[in-house]
């Protein structure tokens, strides 16, 4: 349990972010939500945030441009990119050159949780 | 067809042969005609010379003959001797003259008394010299050579006992004697008639000996010469023309002859050429058609793919909210309600099948995007099966491993054949109804340059009956029960070992297993990498 850090989901569908907040609100995380990538930047402006959820495809901005853009504002802040499908070729390939970490669409919330815990170990 | 072997009617002047005749024929009779001519005209000259000479020794003859009747004045008897000697075929008639003209004697006693015509020889005659012999028509149209001879004054004649003549007449009168030139006249008709004769012969002997050789040496050949082009105009090019002889027409029949056999191997040629050209045309008519089919596929595929990945994304979230709140509510569930836990596991195992159903349809889709790297086939193979080992489903299966030593790297999207191995791993495990087992070997196979990296995939399974090993790589094609197979497993392989340069084949028997291959090719040396 680490308590009192700050993620934002930003995603376009509701569920996901419904899943995320339930998932890993009892762990002790405080989640805020994001729509969309306006949204999610007005945030960010806002509130220090640890670590950032966020789709790999969204409507207007692309997730890794967003990304890029968060790594480049907000170094300390972390990342995770869900995805669809694991061969998406850029994605993954920023994951390999250890900037993001990523989530295969659709998880669970044991995968979801291990995954968020090793984003803010790391 | 016919038509062609007989030979056109043609009118005899028309041919060569009758041309030739009729012109040897005209050239022949002028030239015996010319001939006769000369010849004639040559001996009408010596006869004519005969005639004179003969003419002027029988005149003088006559002028002998006549001599003594007249000194002696004995007019009977040289009447009668002029009769007698005009008697002769060849006199027509002889007459005395007087200097003034006037017939004294005549062969032909009727005449006596007339008056002839005063003319230049008889002038000169009458002078006292011999004219030359001068030709005459006579009012019958009979040719005569007339002779006159003066018969000049001498002393037997002004010393005679009749005294008619004085010694001072010079010329005492003209013997005129006229011959017949008929033998000459006869001579011309004869040689004439001869010539014509000659001449009739020689153009009928040429004219048939000319179409004898005609016939022989042109017209035959050439009639052979004319149904052999014909027999070429129809096609047929074996048939030979027979002309054997060393002459113009031999050496043309033999030029001809090799021209069709020219002809007929150009024509097979052609033939050759074109048949080779069909079958080349017909193979590349298949090819065509046959990428025509692929590219449609392909672009059908494609279509297909971008629906499956459009559908598969916004089934994603969905998922993640059902799998996520199954799981919250099962976390919360009391352990001693085992039926709801079960019914809950149920939920989370029928999504995580639709994951996989949705992850087949985005492979699918997503065929053309690759990372390749230098990857290790036999690590990426053991992290497959140390993943799949975890599985429930691999639980009673035993999967053996023989892995070739120092195997060369090979250049491929790791994640791409992680997905091909998993699937033919999990198609194993389905088909041996979860038990059973399953080997994977890895070996180098082929010789420089083309050499192989070949994985091989061997279950204990049922096998795949032989009609079903064609449909195997076709998209959507399953034997699994409706919902758990898509059929897709092997398709997306299939294209990404293919694009890799790759390729994948089966061997199968019923009842005892089923093989898979795939081979992948090696880098040759010095070759760049990417
Ligand atoms: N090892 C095997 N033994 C017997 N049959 C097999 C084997 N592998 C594949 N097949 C046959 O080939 C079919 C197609 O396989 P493929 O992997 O393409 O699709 P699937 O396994 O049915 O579905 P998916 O892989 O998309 O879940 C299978 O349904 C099965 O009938
Ligand atoms: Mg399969």
């Amino acid at each position: 349990m680490e308590p009192g850090k700050n993620i934002l989901v930003i995603d376009d569908e509701e569920i996901v972010r419904i899943s995320c907040t339930r998932t890993l609100g009892p762990e002790g995380y405080s989640i805020d939500t994001a729509e969309h990538c306006v949204e999610g930047l007005y945030k960010l402006k806002q509130k220090r945030y640890d670590l950032v959820l966020t789709d790999f495809k969204m409507p207007h901005i692309d997730g890794l441009e967003l990304a890029a853009h968060i790594v480049a504002k907000y170094p300390e802040t972390k990342i995770i990119l869900f995805t669809g499908y694991s061969t998406e070729g850029t994605a993954l390939r920023a994951v390999q050159q250890g900037i993001y970490h990523y989530m295969e669409k659709p998880f669970t919330p044991e995968a979801l949780i291990s995954v968020v815990k090793k984003a803010l170990a790391g | 067809m016919i038509e062609y072997f007989v030979a056109k009617r043609r009118e005899p002047y028309e041919t060569l042969a009758g041309k030739l005749i009729l012109a040897t024929s005209i050239m022949l009779f002028s030239g015996s005609l010319l001939i006769g001519f000369i010849f004639f005209k040559f001996n009408e000259d010596i006869l004519m010379k005969n005639l004179r000479r003969h003419g002027r020794s029988e005149a003088d003859l006559v002028s002998r003959a006549i001599h003594y009747g007249m000194l002696t004045a004995q007019y009977e008897a040289m009447q009668h001797t002029l009769e007698v000697l005009a008697t002769s075929e060849d006199i027509l008639d002889i007459q005395v003259l007087s200097p003034r003209g006037v017939t004294v004697f005549a062969s032909d006693p009727e005449t006596q008394g007339r008056t002839v015509k005063m003319s230049q020889p008889m002038a000169e005659s009458i002078m006292g010299r011999e004219p030359p012999p001068e030709t005459i028509t006579t009012k019958e149209g009979e040719k005569l050579l007339r002779f006159l001879l003066p018969i000049r004054n001498e002393p037997a004649c002004f010393t005679a006992a009749c005294h008619v003549h004085s010694e001072r007449e010079r010329v005492l009168g003209v013997l005129q004697t006229d011959f017949r030139t008929t033998a000459i006249e006869l001579t011309r008709q004869q040689m004439f008639r001869g010539t014509l004769v000659f001449g009739a012969v020689a153009v009928l002997s040429a004219s048939l000996m000319l179409i004898l050789i005609f016939y022989r040496f042109v017209t035959r050949p050439v009639a052979e010469l004319e149904l052999g082009m014909k027999r070429l105009a129809t096609g047929d090019l074996d048939t030979p023309i027979n002309i054997k002889s060393r002459d113009e027409m031999g050496l043309l029949a033999e030029t001809f002859n090799t021209m069709a056999q020219d002809i007929k191997r150009y024509r097979e040629n052609m033939e050759d050429w074109t048949r080779s050209l069909q079958e080349e045309v017909d193979k590349k008519t298949a090819e065509i058609v046959n990428a025509h089919e692929q590219i449609i596929n392909a672009e059908k595929l494609a279509s297909l793919g971008r629906m499956a990945a459009g559908v598969a994304h916004e089934l994603n979230s969905p998922l993640t909210g059902i799998l996520t709140f199954t799981h919250l509510l099962k976390d919360r569930t009391p352990p001693d309600r085992k039926q709801d836990i079960e019914d809950l596991d149920l939920i989370i195992e029928q999504s995580e099948r639709c994951t996989k159903i949705i992850k087949g349809m985005l492979g699918f889709a997503r065929k053309g995007v690759s990372e390749s790297m230098e990857t290790d086939v036999n690590e990426l193979l053991d992290a497959t099966v140390e993943m799949v080992k975890n599985q429930i489903k691999f639980h009673n299966v035993q999967i053996w491993m023989e892995f070739v030593e120092d195997i060369p790297r090979l250049t491929i999207d790791p994640n791409q054949f992680q997905q091909v191995f998993l699937n033919l791993l999990t198609n194993a495990a389905d088909a041996m109804d979860d038990r059973g087992s399953i080997s994977i070997a890895t070996r180098v196979v082929g010789e420089d340059p083309e050499r192989y990296i070949e994985i091989e995939v061997t279950d204990t399974g049922p096998g795949i009956y032989p009609n079903n090993l064609d449909k195997i790589f076709e998209p959507f094609f399953t034997t699994k029960p409706v919902g758990q197979g898509t059929g897709l497993g092997l398709p997306v392989s299939y294209g990404i070992i293919k694009k890799h340069g790759g390729d994948m084949t089966v061997k199968s028997k019923v009842g005892e297993g089923t093989s898979f291959f795939v081979r992948l090719p090696l880098k040759k040396e010095g070759e760049e990498t990417g």
